[in-house]
């Protein structure tokens, strides 16, 4: 029988990888995908958990999760297309102009 | 769900899942995202949730995806190889970090004591359908969902004016 | 529930079977006879121009953005569609401002041109463009 500490298990398992792929890749969209993955892991975590309890709230989160996700992936890639064009780069070393 | 497809599916979404930050070739990267939510969406199945694993496939690898890949094809990064990952010291950093944090995700779950607990097998009728989610939303969750759609209006707008003008 | 996922592994299961049967078969039976006029791109004999990796056009990505945001909304409009019946008017007027809100972004996208195909880029370069064919 499979348990709700195996899907949040698998959900820790899938946000590392999203955060393993944040700190350790350079091309941002890349990055951004790793994102996504950090989003779908939590979502997994949310659909276990109303599973668990039985309760049609947790997904009805998944929902708005969703909702968030679509706007930070269009404001996010947009974003990236304007560093593009000014920049002539998606590599988040060279786009330092923030850096201390 | 019995275990031996908990595995495989366990084994899908994570390969697919490392396979996206492996990949050098950005497009393979979201070829492999699409395979993870559509394994994903096969864990919402599997949870009893066949209205948001339907939903997850149509927003995340319907649209999400296609956005994605459209921004490889416009920025021209579907055919160049130049990025390796950071420098050394900073990938050893990056894994710690990633270490630590799964650590401490299962010592924190393991101390609550959720991690064996079983599903309630009956579940309440209708869970997990379209319909059941639309009276939650409809009904205990009126203003988050009026707020989605002003999210929705300015990340439209926004992003329009981030990608269509010069900066 | 249980019953509806063995329903949708044996419809995968089938599907990739019975692809896979199709490929093997056809491998089987084909002839095999490469020659370099058969492996060109187009075999009728028309040369392809540049490679297939193109860098699009800024207009691909506003038409995506657009669909991913109403494709949101219709996420949204699929359990108030179910539900309508039993909430009646409350969920009815909920729904409308929802849209509206959204049809404010729509109407921005319209007036500002970003949704017809043919017009130029809206930049200063392009207008200097029609002055000069002008």
């Amino acid at each position: 029988m499979v348990t709700l500490g195996h899907y949040l298990g698998l959900s820790a398992v899938l946000f590392a990888i999203g955060v393993t792929g944040v700190l350790v890749r350079r091309n941002a969209l890349v990055v951004f995908m790793s994102i996504e993955l950090m989003l779908n892991a939590a979502n997994l975590a949310f659909v276990a958990f109303a599973r668990h309890r039985a309760d049609v709230g947790g997904l009805v989160f998944v929902f708005f999760v969703l909702a968030v996700a679509a706007a930070e992936v269009a404001v996010g890639l947009a974003i990236i297309i304007a560093i593009y064009r000014n920049r002539g780069t998606v590599n988040v070393d060279e786009i330092n102009l923030m850096r201390w | 769900m019995n275990q031996i497809g908990f595995v495989l599916l366990s084994v899908l979404a994570v390969g697919s899942a490392l396979s996206v930050i492996l990949q050098r070739n950005p497009v393979m990267s979201a070829l492999s995202l699409v395979v993870t939510i559509f394994s994903l969406a096969l864990a919402f199945l599997s949870l009893g949730s066949s209205f948001v694993a339907v939903v997850q496939v149509i927003v995340y690898a319907g649209a999400v995806m296609v956005l994605f890949v459209f921004v490889i094809m416009l920025l021209d990064l579907g055919r160049r190889e130049p990025f390796k990952l950071t420098g050394v010291g900073r990938k050893i950093l990056g894994i710690a970090a990633v270490a630590a944090f799964l650590f401490q995700i299962s010592a924190s779950l393991s101390a609550v004591g959720v991690m064996g607990a079983r599903p309630p097998e009956p579940l309440p009728p209708g869970y997990g359908t379209a319909l059941a989610i639309g009276r939650s939303v409809f009904t205990d969750y009126v203003y988050p969902f009026e707020a989605a759609s002003v999210l929705l209006l300015a990340a439209m707008v926004g992003a329009l004016i981030l990608a269509k003008r010069r900066i | 529930m249980q019953y509806d996922l063995v329903a949708v592994l044996v419809f995968m299961v089938v599907g990739v079977a019975l692809l896979a049967f199709i490929l093997a078969l056809s491998r089987l039976l084909q002839p095999r006879d490469p020659n370099p006029a058969k492996l060109t791109t187009y075999e009728c004999g028309e040369q392809p121009v540049g490679p297939a990796w193109i860098q699009f056009n800024i207009r691909f990505y506003v038409m995506a953005l657009v669909f991913v945001i109403f494709d949101v909304e219709v996420v949204f409009l699929f359990p108030w569609a179910v539900v309508f019946q039993k909430l009646g008017l409350f969920a009815f007027v909920e729904m409308m401002v929802f849209l509206g809100i959204l049809l404010v972004g729509l109407a921005y996208v319209w007036r500002n041109g970003d949704i017809e195909w043919v017009k130029p880029l809206p930049g200063p370069a392009a207008l200097e463009d029609e002055k000069g064919a002008r």
